[in-house]
């Protein structure tokens, strides 16, 4: 018989205190709870209240400083967005995305209709515009990217669409922030490429898991966003 | 250029790009792949490696890949100073077929037309597919995308193809001698081999081109040659 392990009891008090730390709230539709699962995960911050051999205590805490937020679905923006925080978009945005050293992912309902800067963008939704990371860029089985690519690695699954350019940025010294903010070192050599093997996982395996089918439909033509 | 004008050096190693005769060890990204060298799917591809010979003498050449998009096909050509684009073009087609069916669908009764024809579809989706500006690329790679292409865009495609290539660019293409028992997607191996990677259907087998055929529709372009591989695979390559 299965017996339902005791971290599974709901009552662990800790892990219902570390809900409201979540910038924002997700009415998670079933096929972005893996999504949600995950940010939760990143917004955990550490409860002073604590137990000292709580597993959550040797956890990295990557959002310490900066807990990512939310663009739930349903929401809709139309505007320029800026920040410093880690963003999960599952809604839909039209206007330029400039994260710089932040990661970005677009969840598997999220739609953009923009250029993206960021240090990490990971797509499982669809993006029509370009994209700039200064570290990586990786599209999920259910990711849809049309738009031209500039970044130092990229990680593509398969059934994943991409139409558009892709460059990689050379990475001469060990300061990624600098390549990101000087042009020039972009370039389509690199010794730093993502994995050979086209299956590559991304970095959110239980995210690309969970993804739902992409949406279809054309958007604008590659060589327009080469011009843009 | 043809291959007339450029003669092949002695010996066997090619040299397809700038970057590759600065790195002459494999990256890490090349040496993780190599185990796959045993696949049953992985063949040796002549065409892929002309087709890398040709654009050699280019700095950094431009190429359009109008295959499925590959992790690894990305990773070997910008390995070797490629700037490489992708566009999945028989299902960007097939996902544009549909949509044109469904918004028939949802006219009055009545009002759907006439005039849509299968050359109409054709124009209307290369509108906005394949669409880069003139002599933009050094090479593209077709695969064997023209086996399951409709008839009314395929000539269109390669006006387009045409278009887009540089003087003395080329593009490599494949076709079945007979109905292959099913559908592949293709990634670059190494530099003479390549992956058929068996996949679901997206489109039909829709035709086996007699050579005379090919060299019709490549009318267009100067110089052609063709490699015959043992599964009856043709790989040929065309310039413009």
């Amino acid at each position: 018989m299965w017996r339902k392990p005791e971290e599974a009891k709901p009552s662990s008090k800790p892990a219902e205190k570390r809900e409201p730390a979540s910038s924002a709230v997700s009415t998670s539709a079933d096929s972005t709870s893996a999504v949600h699962a995950l940010v939760s995960n990143f917004a955990s911050t550490p409860q002073p209240s604590a137990p000292e051999n709580s597993p959550e205590k040797d956890e990295p805490s990557v959002a310490a400083e900066s807990s990512p937020s939310h663009i739930s679905s349903g929401l809709k923006i139309r505007g320029e967005i800026t920040g410093t925080s880690d963003l999960l978009i599952d809604g839909d945005i039209q206007g330029k995305i400039q994260m710089r050293g932040c990661k970005l992912t677009v969840g598997p309902t999220g739609r953009v209709k923009s250029d993206i800067e960021a240090r990490e963008i990971h797509i499982l939704g669809r993006v029509d515009g370009n994209l700039k990371a200064a570290e990586s860029v990786a599209i999920g089985n259910s990711g849809r990217l049309e738009g031209s690519v500039v970044t130092r690695r990229i990680s593509i699954d398969d059934g994943a669409r991409l139409r558009g350019k892709v460059e990689m940025i050379r990475v001469e010294s060990s300061a990624p922030a600098k390549s990101e903010d000087s042009p020039k070192h972009v370039a389509a050599a690199s010794a730093a490429t993502a994995p050979a093997d086209s299956n590559s996982s991304l970095a959110v395996p239980s995210v690309a898991a969970a993804a739902a089918a992409a949406a279809s439909s054309g958007g604008p033509s590659p060589a327009d966003k080469e011009k843009a | 250029m043809n291959w007339s004008a450029k003669l092949r050096p002695a010996g066997p190693p090619l040299s397809p790009g700038p970057a590759s005769k600065a790195k002459p060890s494999p990256t890490p990204a090349a040496a993780a792949a190599a185990p796959a060298s045993a696949s049953a799917n992985v063949r040796s591809s002549n065409g892929l490696k002309e087709f890398l010979w040709l654009l050699s003498d280019a700095e950094h050449p431009r190429i359009l890949d109008l295959g499925n998009v590959s992790q690894a096909t990305l990773n070997f050509f910008i390995n070797k100073g490629f700037r490489i684009s992708t566009e999945d073009i028989l299902r960007s087609w097939k996902e544009f077929i549909a949509s044109e069916e469904d918004s028939l669908r949802r006219m009055p009764p009545g009002q759907e037309s006439a005039k849509v024809s299968q050359a109409s579809l054709a124009e209307k989706f290369l509108k906005d597919g394949v669409n880069y500006p003139a002599e933009n690329f050094n090479g593209v790679l077709v695969w064997d995308l023209l086996d399951y292409l409709d008839s009314e865009l395929m000539p269109r495609l390669m006006d387009r193809l045409y278009d887009i290539l540089r003087p003395g660019g080329a593009v490599l293409a494949m076709f079945h001698s007979r109905t292959p028992d099913r559908y592949h997607r293709y990634r670059v191996h190494d530099d003479h081999s390549i992956e058929m990677i068996p996949a679901p259907t997206i489109a039909v087998h829709a035709r086996s081109f007699q050579n005379r055929e090919i060299l019709d529709l490549f009318g267009k372009f100067r110089s052609s040659k063709a490699f015959v591989a043992r599964d009856q695979l043709r790989e040929a390559l065309f310039l413009k």
